[in-house]
């Protein structure tokens, strides 16, 4: 009699454990947001412990079986799979829910180079990454507009995001200074600078002159030296002057100040001389023998 | 009898932690496919570091998990991601879990490569082995293939993980 009650006590404690850890379900959103109040239901009867294990945060909370969790946005702050775990007094109930990122709030804006020539075709590149508020990445194709430009004046391009990222090749403009690069969607912006400098000196526009003649010396100096697009070449440029005579040949390399290189080479009676400013070659004196 | 079963479980439990550690020691599996990436090609030396250091990067994070350290992290992420990997595995400690990776490794399609090579994005279909511990004890453990999107950027002498986000299958 006594054994038949145990056997009759154990089965009613299997029961109840079996029917327990039934009764012990979890129900997961199946729309999460990142940001965003989430309620899991939980059914059976008892005390639990919840377990939600996310891609950059762990969140334990004691619950009542039966009723609903709440789990704030502010806990809820990564996109991507989180694992639910349900722990009460039979197996572990476990069940997977997937939370999206929030709306773009933030842009990472990479803008190369800082410094470039102008009227270089295709040389600066903008890329952009999509955030939300909690730097999840937005997939979600989102429309970019890059704008590149200067005083007002440039051109905009329009590029919808694919797997979080947008991009754009552009050209530098003709005018040398400051050019705003900017990148924005909704009414998130972010401005990035692009100095634009002087490009070389313009083939054919690289001349110079001779400045004052003395019993010792030639002096020479350039025209104001320009690029194609008819800005002056950045002051520090190095100039090379070049005097060859039947003495030999002196070379003096000279930086370009005020937008002028000057060089003071010695006198002769029968002199060449040549000037060139990185690739481009300038015009030749002829000393002596007349010019 | 009684004594040789005790020491039998010992023995099975030391030999299944060790196997453990095994495979969360051993080198990640990575192949890379660089058949659509926009708008810039990778260059051969950059696939051979991208290859090496994103399986490097999975094999500290499944040692920071299995150990509650986030000291391995440090090598190999950075930004978002690092932030992100660092609260999970303190939040991990914290409430007393740990989770154990065995990784069969990771097939990455590229996206995106920045054309002055700064930056890569690739998708990451990942083949893992999971169990999360609350102490000693199993509360889920599960066989899955999980996508990830993730963006690397280049260092002084290794590419960092910048970005690891999962997504789901398909999109």
């Amino acid at each position: 009699m006594r054994r038949f009650v145990l056997y009759g006590f154990l089965v009613l404690i299997c029961w109840f454990a079996a029917d327990s850890a039934r009764g012990a379900d979890l129900k997961v959103p199946q729309n999460a947001v990142a940001g965003q109040t989430i309620t899991l239901g939980t059914s059976g009867q008892g005390e639990a412990t919840l377990f939600l294990i996310g891609p950059g945060e762990v969140i334990k909370h004691s619950v009542k079986l039966g009723s609903d969790v709440q789990i704030k946005g502010e806990e809820l702050r990564h996109a991507g799979r989180w694992v639910a775990v349900l722990r009460a007094g039979g197996k572990p109930q476990a069940q997977v829910f997937w939370v999206k990122p929030g709306q773009p709030e933030n842009l990472s804006f990479l803008a190369r180079p800082s410094r470039i020539a102008v009227a270089q075709r295709n040389a600066i590149t903008g890329t952009v990454f999509v955030f939300d508020k909690f730097r999840n990445l937005v997939l979600q194709p989102m429309p970019v507009v890059f704008t590149l430009g200067m005083n007002g004046a440039g051109a905009s391009q329009t590029v919808t995001s694919h797997e979080g990222v947008a991009w754009i090749d552009a050209s530098s403009g003709p005018k040398e200074g400051a050019a705003q690069f900017v990148a924005s969607t909704g009414n998130i912006t972010v401005r990035r600078v692009v100095q634009q400098v002087a490009a070389e000196a313009c083939m054919g526009g690289l001349r110079m002159h001779i400045a004052q003649r003395t019993a010792d010396n030639i002096i020479v100096e350039t025209d104001p030296v320009r690029d194609c697009s008819g800005n002056p070449v950045p002051d520090g440029t190095i100039v090379t002057f070049v005097e060859n005579d039947k003495k030999g040949k002196s070379t003096v390399d000279a930086r370009i100040k005020k937008g002028i290189a000057k060089a003071t080479l010695p006198a002769s009676d029968n002199a060449t001389i040549s000037v060139a400013a990185g690739v481009t070659l300038g015009n030749e004196l002829h000393v002596g023998g007349g010019q | 009898m009684k004594l040789a079963k005790v020491l039998l479980g010992v023995a099975l439990l030391v030999g299944s932690v060790s196997l453990m550690w095994a495979f969360a020691d051993k080198k990640v599996d990575v192949q890379l496919n660089v058949d659509n990436v926009r708008p810039h090609q990778l260059e051969d030396s950059t696939k051979v570091s991208i290859v090496r250091d994103y399986g490097l990067a999975w094999r500290e994070l499944n040692t920071a998990l299995a150990n509650g350290a986030t000291a391995p992290l440090n090598n190999h992420f950075t930004g978002f991601a690092l932030q992100k990997l660092t609260q999970r595995v303190k939040d991990q400690q914290s409430n007393g879990l740990t989770t154990r990776i065995i990784d069969h490794g990771h097939k990455l399609d590229a996206i995106f490569y920045a054309r002055d090579g700064s930056s890569l994005e690739f998708r990451d279909t990942a083949n893992l082995e999971t169990q999360i511990l609350d102490g000693e004890t199993v509360i889920h453990s599960e066989s899955v293939q999980v996508q990830y999107i993730a963006v690397m950027t280049g260092g002084a002498d290794r590419w960092y993980v910048r970005v690891l986000e999962s997504v789901p299958n398909g999109q």
